[in-house]
């Protein structure tokens, strides 16, 4: 084309300024405008005395004293390093991730950083090598991002920019998490990892075996959670494609296992896996309830996942099938190559949505008589004359803390769809 | 790789097979014979005693309002539909309930849908590598380079690394051909390919059709495009509620119609 084209015109103006929307919005006519002054009144009458009780009234000293026992339990002293090293892993894959979805992670890892450089450099107690291995994640974090390969469709990060071209072909080199199968292998080393840092290996200097009792507070939560969510994704997708299947027995099977357990309160499960099932364990065999926790809650979800799965599986178009079957893909191959990977494409938002509702529900184990968060709240004011009075700050703590984690999880998923294209064709 | 009318073929096509295709049209064999062949949903008859032979290299043309049987005709033909009656047999592969003759007329026959039903989570080239990987078991490399070789017949190498999604329909309708062209069928089948198009990418895919026929593969199209049925169709079908009603080379159709349904439906869509 020679003649240049005369400039599209400009779309009209949308907002119509703060006064407009205000009263289009707020004040559109006399009914509703009584409505917003009182319910202004009241949220700033709200805010204004939480606040003041926050910042003024409040007194905090019990978080901070306590602070171990909310976020590790009755873990080791000895053994705290072991947990920073498991952070540091985390700020690995943190890194990664931040570098391949980069609109997904990257809020996700500076928030993650910020709070390990708060923590680090806190004026509380605490040993200077600790700290130095929480101001270790923040180099961390950027390690792993070096380590993943710039996504093909991404514009250079900053960090590249800085290093100039010049250094371009040794990031390429060092970048080593380059494909999927590396990505997962990167993430199952961490995650045996941890566990082994966590629960310690019989004999191996350094690496005390942990009394499983002596887990608890948030890690407990959280550790429940991941590895529920993390074990119950395979069972949940045998399950689901047991439901799919045309051999009536494990059909029939797995309808009833998914059923039975759906329609059972965790609080039950937790409860019979303490008491009902050791009747049936030979009398030698004593299985901690951290491990009865973790093997209850993970059936549990396994039920939820496979109903999550099949739907997933069933929302995936039928021309993907015709497709398959017209190229001469056996039905195995189809399910395993075209609709199962969809599926769960399809299905992100629900198991992290999953996640969130399992992580609140492993408060329950206190039932079976863990320490976990909210537990450890409890028996932290109750037990102690000296915070008796602290309840409120306790418990306001406690729901800080399990907010922040679940809003933070719905965030990154929300942009993990957005990332992968969920809903996409 | 067998020469027909000059072009080079799309897929592989064995010596005594490319000898049946350098003889005229009339002394090649039948590679689809179906006999009397009904389909029923439940009480409702789609497809009504059709019996059509194809001769192997020829182009048919299947046309008819919506709803008359044309696709679950020709679905019949790979099995996407089970026939209930008649007799069906593909390059001379009865067509049973027996898994090995429909694995082997899966091999023999491609389709490309109207809505290309293309694997959104693969890219280009692992949509036209899968089935040759998983079915024919050729090596990656090998199935990457047939890959290739094929999206470059149809014009669109440089896609190959991109999702679905990030291609026009056109363009994916283009891979969808390739897609099928890569398991080497003897017969393609197009249901209303151009049909989910806007206007201006109809012609690229009729364009890639045009010239897969003219290396001599076999073609069952259902298509309302007919400046393409006049141009390259050997013979055009005409289906009304369920039933084969005319068939017979583009010139009959077109200008002296047997069938009084026949007439009335092309003057409604000319
Ligand atoms: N899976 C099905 N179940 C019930 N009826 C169907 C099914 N598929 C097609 N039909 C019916 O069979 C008839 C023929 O359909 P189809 O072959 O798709 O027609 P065409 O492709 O010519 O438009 C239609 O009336 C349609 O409603
Ligand atoms: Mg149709």
């Amino acid at each position: 084309m020679t003649a240049r084209a005369a400039p599209a015109p400009l779309p009209p103006a949308t907002t119509v300024g703060l006064l407009g929307w205000l009263r289009q919005n707020l004040f559109s006519s006399r009914g509703n405008g009584a409505v917003t002054v009182v319910l202004a009144v009241v949220l700033v009458w709200f805010v204004f005395n939480l606040g003041s009780w926050v910042f003024v009234e409040a007194d905090w000293t019990v978080i901070i004293s306590r602070a171990p026992l909310y976020i590790v339990g009755l873990y080791p002293y000895e053994g705290y390093w072991r947990l920073c090293i498991c952070l540091l892993l985390i700020s690995v894959l943190l890194g990664m991730a931040w570098r391949a979805w980069p609109n997904a992670a990257r809020r996700f890892a500076f928030g993650f950083g910020a709070v390990m450089l708060f923590v680090g450099v806190f004026p509380h107690e605490m040993a200077p090598d600790h700290r130095a291995l929480l101001l270790l994640n923040l180099p961390l974090i950027g390690l792993g991002y070096l380590l993943t390969p710039r996504p093909a469709d991404a514009s250079p990060g900053r960090l590249e920019a800085m290093a100039g071209s010049a250094l371009s072909p040794a990031l390429e080199r060092v970048a080593i998490f380059s494909t999927p199968r590396r990505k997962v292998i990167a993430v199952f080393v961490a995650l045996v990892l941890t566990m082994i840092l966590i629960l310690g290996i019989a004999g191996v200097p350094g690496l005390d075996p942990v009394n499983p009792q002596d887990l608890g507070g948030l890690m407990i939560n959280l550790l429940l959670a991941f590895f529920g969510i993390v074990c119950s994704l395979p069972i949940g997708i045998g399950l689901a494609l047991g439901r799919r299947s045309s051999l009536p027995i494990l059909k029939v099977a797995c309808v009833i296992f998914i059923e039975v357990i759906r329609g059972v309160p965790l609080i039950t499960l937790l409860f019979m896996s303490r008491h009902i099932l050791p009747l049936t364990f030979p009398e030698d065999l004593n299985i901690d309830r951290v491990y009865l926790a973790g093997i209850t809650i993970t059936i549990f979800s396994s039920a939820y996942m496979a109903e999550n799965v099949r739907g997933g599986m069933a929302a995936v178009h039928p021309g993907q099938a015709e497709a398959a079957r017209a190229l001469g893909l056996r039905d195995w191959q189809n399910t395993l190559l075209i609709t199962l990977p969809q599926g769960l494409r399809n299905i992100i938002p629900a198991i992290v949505g999953q996640f969130i509702s399992l992580f609140k529900d492993t408060s329950l184990v206190y039932f079976i008589g863990m320490l976990d968060l909210v537990e450890m709240g409890r028996v932290s004011v109750q037990g102690n004359q000296e915070f008796i009075d602290n309840g409120r700050e306790v418990y306001l703590f406690i729901a800080l803390v399990f907010w922040v984690f679940c809003f933070s999880m719905s965030f990154i998923s929300r942009r993990i769809e957005g990332a992968l294209g969920v809903g996409r064709r | 790789m067998a020469e027909t009318n000059g072009v080079q073929a799309a897929v592989d096509i064995p010596a005594d097979k490319a000898e049946i295709l350098a003889r005229p049209l009339e002394e090649r064999d039948d590679i689809v014979v179906c006999e009397n062949v009904h389909k029923w949903f439940g009480d409702f008859c789609a497809v009504r005693d059709v019996s059509m032979r194809v001769k192997r290299g020829e182009v048919v043309v299947i046309f008819g309002p919506s709803g008359s049987g044309k696709s679950t005709f020709i679905r019949m033909i790979n099995r996407l539909e089970e026939h209930q009656q008649g007799r069906i047999v593909i390059d001379g592969i009865e067509m049973t309930n027996d898994v090995r003759n429909l694995d082997a007329i899966r091999r023999e026959v491609g389709m490309v849908f109207q809505q290309f039903n293309l694997f959104p989570h693969i890219t280009v080239l692992g949509n036209i590598t899968l089935a040759p990987q998983r079915v024919r078991h050729l090596p990656r490399s090998e199935a990457e380079a047939l890959a290739m070789r094929l999206l470059e017949r149809v014009g669109i190498p440089e896609q190959a690394q991109k999702y679905p999604a990030e291609l026009s329909g056109g363009q994916q309708q283009r891979v969808a051909i390739a897609r099928a062209l890569a398991m080497q069928p003897q017969i393609m089948l197009f249901d209303e390919p151009t049909s989910a198009l806007d206007p201006e990418m109809i012609k690229e895919v009729l364009d890639a059709m045009r010239e897969l026929a003219a290396t001599g593969m076999t073609m069952l199209c259902v298509t309302h495009e007919m400046g393409f049925a006049r141009e390259v169709a050997d013979r055009m079908a005409f289906f009304d509620e369920g039933a084969l009603v005319e068939l017979g080379p583009p010139d009959q159709i077109f200008n002296n119609p047997q069938e009084d349904r026949t007439k009335l439906f092309l003057d409604q869509i000319l």
